[in-house]
């Protein structure tokens, strides 16, 4: 007896299913026709780093600092120093290898000056893996169009040599923040 | 165009004048004829094969909520003939050490037998390659020789994982074609006669005078025989990837493959289209009053409806294991069949 | 004549067969060397290592805000949780208090990550099994899910959201709306997959009393989370050694009873349930603040010393032993992953089924590779 309801309430299983699977055919798809529909990448989206400029200047926010390079996880990001005439140090070069990055946001978190964001671009693929290698240019090219919204203090002022108390101030600006080194000066960074 | 038995019945006795005005035997004429019919079969179920591969697509994506092909052609209407352009233009390999007379063969029969059921199926009324009056029985005989050219794959591959899985796909074909036969008994028996024409004709223009409904449980058993048979899901253990003995066909490649791909759709076709026949009816329409649609379009209609049913199961349910398989065959669908039979006898001795 | 005839006596040989790194079933680079005597196996071993990424090395050279993005790609199927540990772990060593916000936060991120993780796990089990449409409909709702993380953190898949002494960002104000909706569609949802899969003839002939796991064996391979507590044992961290704000909150430890493989799909059915039950519970208890992160120094030195800790990820036990010597790099860092005392699982239970109920078997132990291999 036990295996007639058994067959039974099996046999009603199936049916059961089949009505659960067909009640999706009438019903619009769920996905987008890529890449003639995109999806709209929220604000907060992780995907291509990029530089960031000065929107009246056009100039790099950025002042070779540092701390990106060396909070990076996996050394994704090369920069070097130089100083231009005016004193005021800048990036010589800013090299971001994207066959390392992780998009992880640390150096967009760490950066004390508006330099750097992560955006929400993520059609970047190219034929040739060398591509993927990104200078100062065209960072700061991909950075144009980027919205940012000016959080921490400006480049501080040039320090010429030897002037202690102007140092002191430049220290003694710097915003309360938790993760971050410290920076500007330039010392003690992990 | 609608009364396509008429128009061909016409177009054959003029030319039958002709050839005997002209002096040349008619025996010409007749094998014009079949000639003629099997190219047309052959014409039609390519199309057919075809329009299901890409009818299968849409249905699987429409049950999981996403859209299938959609680029080549309006709505992918085109992608199996890319398909097919694309496995044509695939390398033929040969395993070195197969039997190559074998391997070879093996497609070919699996094809041509998928194609040979159907000289005796009524497509419409008078629309038939050939009423042979032991029609079910060819059908049956017919669709066993699938076997063989399953064997003759598994072994032909020289390819351990194949032989396994050519030999469970024949244990579970031959299996199935117990109930099967024993099913399309119930039906032969309402009808008396063994001529699908005319178990057609029996069956009147009435949808609660089809053999559907006296026949509930034998139409059960074997529409589940029939998904056996094809090896659709839940029985689809032969062709799965995920367990780990391959199927029949995994050393095949190119043109060979697309052979066996199309062969198991068409006979998809060929066992929902005995099913229309035996039980829902073949070209009869539901009432007389719907006479007017002509008779292919319900043939048709009604097979597209059944093989949609089976793309239907392979979309829901996961898939039996093999021994499981095995004894869902021979001790429930079997003494299920039996007892059909036996209530039918007993139906068909008290009213007629 | 007679030499021939007396030499055809049937023999019983044991094969080998190898379930390579690459195949459907596997979840990953695993491969499996299985010693068959016709369908049956007599014994397996599992062979590791093929997606070894040295992450425990790694982690001597980073300072331990660095190694965070790391955790992530531990278990990228659960990757909040992989972050929580972690913080856990450095929190418990270093003495850190974590504001209340972000601990609910912290709650809401983790089951939902929890529900996310469970869903590739019904998803891939039933595509084992034969039955593909659940698969497009658990990576449907999935979506859903990862649409909530993304508007939150920016990522889809490694979060790098719960971080050392908190959480990264606040949610935004269309994430409230956007859970609670997503909480009532699920449980919809939920029956259906049930109505699909639960009582289904073929699955239950399938997954009933396949592959029974005892306790005993169980306890001494180390297995934890569904698979233990399909075994009917209610072991669960969030519950014997609470962290966070579960003491606070209200929910229940589904168990199984016989510990087969439908006991271990039923525990993580309703396992989906309870967390949505959780994450609702922690969206409506969260504290009106805005400090989501606790104040921590620049350079992050914990003091001399060794911790061990462990939180419930969706797969078990995940657990993590760190030596430190002061510096702002650890000197040591283990973690014990769930998924490598779930595969020692794989070997006794399986001994004496065959090839098709293996596959379903694996599939039962929701064993991630990466977890495995580390």
């Amino acid at each position: 007896m036990s295996t007639i309801k058994e067959t039974i309430k099996g046999f009603w299983n199936l049916i059961v299913g089949l009505v659960t699977t067909a009640k999706y055919l009438p019903r619009p798809a769920v996905t987008l026709q890529y890449p003639s529909e995109r999806w709209t990448m929220p604000e907060r989206s992780r995907g291509v780093v990029v530089l960031l400029s000065d929107p009246e200047t056009g100039e790099l926010n950025c002042n070779a600092c540092l701390v990106c390079m060396k909070q990076c996880p996996v050394s994704a990001i090369t920069v070097t120093q130089a100083k231009n005439e005016k004193e005021e140090r800048y990036p010589a070069t800013f090299t971001i290898d994207n066959t390392l990055c992780c998009f992880c946001g640390i150096c967009e978190e760490v950066c004390n000056f508006d330099s750097i964001k992560l955006t929400g671009k993520y059609e970047f693929s190219v034929f040739n893996k060398a591509d993927l290698i990104y200078d100062r240019d065209k960072l700061q090219e991909l950075g144009r169009d980027v919205k940012y919204e000016k959080k921490r203090k400006p480049k501080p002022a040039p320090r010429p040599a030897a002037k202690p108390s102007e140092a002191a101030t430049a220290s003694a600006e710097k915003p309360e923040s938790t993760e971050t080194d410290k920076a500007p000066s330039g010392e003690e960074i992990p | 165009m609608l009364e396509l038995d008429k128009a061909l019945l016409a177009i054959y006795a003029g030319l039958k004048t002709w050839f005997i005005s002209s002096g040349i035997p008619v025996i010409w004429l007749d094998l014009l004829v079949m000639i003629f019919a099997g190219i047309v079969l052959i014409a039609v179920l390519a199309l057919t094969a075809l329009f299901l591969v890409w009818w299968e697509r849409k249905i699987s994506a429409h049950i999981q909520d996403r859209l299938g092909p959609m680029r080549t052609g309006p709505h992918g209407v085109l992608q199996t003939l890319a398909d097919g352009l694309k496995l044509l233009q695939k390398e033929d390999i040969i395993p070195s050490k197969a039997d190559r007379k074998v391997f070879f063969w093996a497609p070919v029969i699996a094809f041509v037998a998928a194609f040979m059921a159907y000289i005796v199926i009524p497509f419409g009324k008078g629309l038939m390659a050939r009423d042979l009056n032991i029609g079910i029985v060819y059908v049956l005989a017919i669709t066993t020789f699938t076997v063989i050219s399953l064997l003759m794959a598994g072994w032909a591959s020289n390819n351990k994982y194949a032989l396994l899985g050519g030999m469970r796909s024949a244990a579970q074909i031959v299996s199935y074609e117990v109930p099967l036969t024993l099913s399309v008994l119930g039906a032969v028996m309402l009808a008396g006669t063994m001529s699908l024409n005319e178990i057609v004709e029996a069956q009147g223009p009435y949808f609660w005078r089809w053999y559907w409904l006296p026949q509930l449980l034998g139409f059960a058993i074997y529409f589940v025989a029939a998904t056996a048979e094809v090896n659709r899901t839940p029985f689809d253990l032969p062709e799965a990837e995920q367990e780990l003995v391959a199927g029949f066909n995994v050393e095949y490649s190119g043109m060979k493959f697309a052979m066996f791909f199309l062969a198991e759709f068409v006979n998809m076709f060929t066992v929902s289209a005995v099913a229309t026949t035996l039980f829902l009816g073949g070209w009869q329409p539901p009432i007389p009053g719907l006479a007017f649609i002509p008779s292919w379009v319900w043939f048709l209609s009604k097979t597209l409806f059944l093989v949609f049913v089976l793309m239907w199961f392979r979309w829901t349910y996961p898939r039996l294991r093999v021994d499981q398989l095995m004894d869902f065959a021979w001790k429930f669908l079997l003494p299920l069949a039996f007892i059909n039979i036996f209530l039918t006898g007993l139906g068909v001795y008290i009213f007629k | 004549m007679d030499r021939v005839l007396n030499n055809t006596e049937l023999r019983d040989e044991e094969f080998l067969i190898n379930m390579g790194p690459q195949h459907p079933s596997t979840h990953g680079v695993l491969r499996l060397v299985l010693k068959m005597e016709g369908e049956f196996i007599r014994d397996l071993v599992p062979h590791v290592g093929y997606l070894h990424r040295s992450i425990e090395k790694i982690a001597e050279n980073r300072t331990y805000n660095q190694f965070m993005p790391y955790t992530d790609r531990i278990d990228y199927c659960a990757s909040m949780p992989s972050n929580q540990a972690w913080a856990v772990a450095i929190e418990k060593l270093a003495g850190i208090e974590v504001p209340e916000k972000a601990e609910y936060l912290r709650v809401i991120m983790t089951e939902l990550n929890r529900i996310a993780s469970h869903l590739i796990y019904l998803g891939v089990m039933s595509l084992d099994l034969g039955a593909v449409t659940p698969f497009l409909y658990t990576f449907r709702e999935r979506e859903w899910i990862l649409d909530l993380f993304e508007m939150t953190c920016g990522q889809r898949l490694t979060y790098h959201y719960i971080r050392i002494g908190g959480v990264s960002r606040d949610i935004p104000p269309e994430f409230g709306k956007s859970l609670k909706a997503f909480v009532a569609d699920f449980r919809k949802k939920l029956d259906d997959y049930e109505a699909i899969l639960t009582e289904n003839p073929i699955f239950l002939g399938r997954t009933k009393n396949v592959g029974v796991l005892p306790l005993d064996v169980a306890k001494d391979c180390g297995a934890s989370g569904p698979t233990i507590r399909g075994s009917n044992f209610a072991w669960d961290i969030r519950k014997a050694e609470p962290y966070s704000v579960y003491p606070k909150l209200n929910f229940t430890i589904p168990t199984g009873k016989v510990g087969d493989v439908w006991d271990r799909y039923i525990v993580r059915i309703q396992e989906m349930r309870q967390s949505c039950n959780l994450a609702e519970q922690a969206l409506d208890g969260l504290p009106e603040s805005d400090v989501i992160r606790a104040k921590l120094p620049a350079v992050l030195k914990p003091p001399a010393g060794e911790v061990f800790s462990r939180i419930e990820a969706p797969r078990g036990e995940m657990g993590y032993y760190v030596v430190s010597t002061g510096d702002k790099k650890p000197y040591r860092v283990k973690i014990r992953t769930a998924s490598y005392g779930n595969l020692q699982v794989l070997a006794p239970i399986s001994i004496g089924w065959k090839i098709g109920d293996l596959v379903a078997i694996f599939g039962s132990l929701d064993v991630i590779l990466p977890e495995v291999d580390r």
